[in-house]
């Protein structure tokens, strides 16, 4: 018949779309993850800012590089910190850009399988009535 | 105004909160409260670390040298010293490294200290909120359990007129004495201008009851407005004794009044009608002596509520005390009492007090029935209802305007007997 027909294939929409579904939400995960990741990075180098403005001009600053400690530049770390920081802020905007996005796709996608599900309902009781 | 305009909705607690969902919130919550607390765990270690650091770097510039144990690889150590004691190599984050001084070193601590602790204090700050909302969700899971009903009912505002209409207490109070004070205001007003329409029912009473009767026999034909007489005299008694500390706290004994009132207007409608009662005697005693002074009065009570309540007091008390040595003077004798008491100049109250009763007419079946009621002294329950008088006035004084001083022709004598029979 065809309602049996109709309802598997309906029931094959929903699952393809709770795996869009679920995609989504794992990658709104990872986003929230990175994000954090880079919250606390940009937190640290401004501290690390904010100490070497401390400083005076003789002081020694050393760079730990693998297990090397590299005897390193005032004005260049000062430079060094202060474009890492300016990348992971432009890093953090860009996924918040991102993560709306995703958010958005997933609202879709969860209206979508509501309404496929709906639809196997209706056909479910229609069956039933008949 | 509308008397069934007040609408009721009753909702069970858990049809808004349900049961299961509250308690999983309260467990919610519990867990990210843990989780809090084991960070805040973490940040204390942090301090401690922190501090115990900073001892150590202020001790170690102490001496040129020390001797120690070089830790050598995993599990060795062979002795060695220390020197350079005045420099260190500090970490910034980021694998940045400054060679500082001790003291240097110390600052760059305790800036980090201080940032510990801020985080420390955001911490628990969150964790404050957290409690209070796991409280919340906790007496609200009981009390969904539990059934507890939410009733809700609009608070319909009478006006005057109506309230005289209505001979029983107005049950709209006690839903409404969580409005505004000018809403108490408004109560108030309604309320005495019930307990006034009532005294006067009771008035009546006692006169058809008998005139001139000063024994207890006549309670018993006005068992009701006895018991209301016997409070407003104890009210009376109340406020006599309060009169010295009222000049000053007026304002605040009217408030508190207020509350008073609504915290009893929860009670039964006998309550206020015996407080209404109460005052509306207290009113008449004053309006009595205000008789005596005439327009002037009027003109005083009206800059000078708070004197009045004062005199107001005065005249009450010593109309009541002077009942017992007059005998059915009754108007005479009230007027010396109140002449007596105080410069009555504030008795304009009275008028004002005339004004809201309305029932010029009925004071004069008054008198009789205060001569017919010897046993209201038996109980004195007086709770500063003059205050709420004086109260009631001022907010009445608007309304007194002309009819003041019609009113007070035919007070004396109602309040004389009353109080009379009341004291005995």
């Amino acid at each position: 018949m065809a309602s049996p027909a109709a309802l598997r294939e309906l029931q094959r929409e929903l699952e393809t779309k709770a795996d869009d579904l679920n995609k989504i939400q794992k990658d709104i995960s990872k986003n929230h993850q990175v994000r954090k990741k880079y919250t606390i990075q940009l937190g640290e180098n401004e501290l690390v800012l904010k100490e070497l403005d401390l400083l005076s001009e003789d002081a020694n600053v050393y760079k730990l590089i693998g297990p090397v400690l590299v005897k390193q530049d005032l004005a260049e770390a000062n430079a060094n910190v202060r474009k890492r920081i300016e990348y992971m802020s432009a890093e953090l905007k860009r996924l918040d850009t991102t993560l709306q996005d995703l958010e958005d796709k997933q609202n879709s996608k969860r209206d979508a399988v509501l309404k496929v599900q709906q639809r196997i309902q209706s056909l479910q009781a229609g069956k039933a009535k008949a | 105004m509308e008397e069934a305009a007040k609408k009721g909705r009753v909702t069970p607690l858990a049809s808004l909160f349900p049961v299961e969902e509250a308690q999983k919130a309260v467990r919610r919550v519990h867990e990210t409260l843990s989780e809090k607390e084991s960070e805040l765990d973490r940040f204390r270690g942090f301090i401690s670390d922190n501090t115990n650091l900073i001892n150590l770097v202020q001790k170690l510039p102490e001496g040129l040298h020390h001797n120690i144990m070089v830790p050598f690889g995993k599990a060795a150590f062979f002795p060695g010293r220390l020197i350079h004691t005045n420099e260190f190599l500090v970490l910034l984050g980021e694998g940045y490294h400054v060679e500082r001084t001790s003291k240097q070193t110390v600052e760059i601590l305790k800036r980090r200290g201080k940032a510990l602790q801020s985080q420390v204090e955001s911490l628990k700050a969150t964790m404050q909120d957290l409690k209070a909302e796991a409280s919340f969700f906790g007496i609200t899971a009981s009390e969904a359990a539990e059934g507890l009903v939410e009733i809700r009912e609009d608070y319909v505002e009478e006006n005057f007129t109506e309230r005289e209409s209505q001979s029983g207490p107005p049950k709209e109070h006690p839903p409404s004495f969580s409005e505004a004070d000018k809403v108490k205001v408004a109560v108030e007003d309604e309320e005495y201008s019930c307990m006034v329409s009532r005294l006067d029912e009771l008035e009546k009473a006692e006169y058809e009851a008998g005139y001139g009767n000063e024994t207890h026999e006549d309670i018993e034909n006005v068992a009701v407005s006895d018991e209301e007489y016997a409070r407003m005299m104890s009210r009376l008694d109340e406020i006599e004794k309060e009169p010295e500390t009222e000049c000053g706290n007026e304002r605040d004994e009217d408030e508190k009044i207020k509350a008073d009132f609504d915290q009893s207007s929860d009670q039964i409608s006998l309550d206020k009608i015996n407080r209404f009662s109460e005052e509306y005697q207290s009113r008449k005693l004053l309006e009595q002596t205000k008789d005596k002074k005439s327009a002037t009065e009027e003109t005083l009570d009206k800059r000078d509520t708070q004197k009045d309540l004062t005199d107001r007091l005065n005249c009450t008390g010593l109309t009541v005390q002077s009942r017992p040595k007059e005998e059915m003077s009754h108007g005479k004798g009230l007027v010396h009492g109140i002449m007596k008491s105080t410069p009555l100049e504030k008795a304009l109250v009275l008028p004002e007090v005339k004004e809201n009763v309305q029932a010029a007419s009925s004071l004069r079946s008054e008198a009789p029935l205060q001569d017919s009621k010897p046993g209201f002294d038996s109980r004195k329950a007086f709770t500063g209802s003059i205050i709420e008088r004086a109260h009631n006035m001022q907010t009445s004084s608007s309304q007194q305007a002309a009819t003041s001083s019609q009113s007070t022709v035919t007070q004396p004598s109602k309040p004389v007997s009353r109080f009379k029979m009341q004291r005995r």
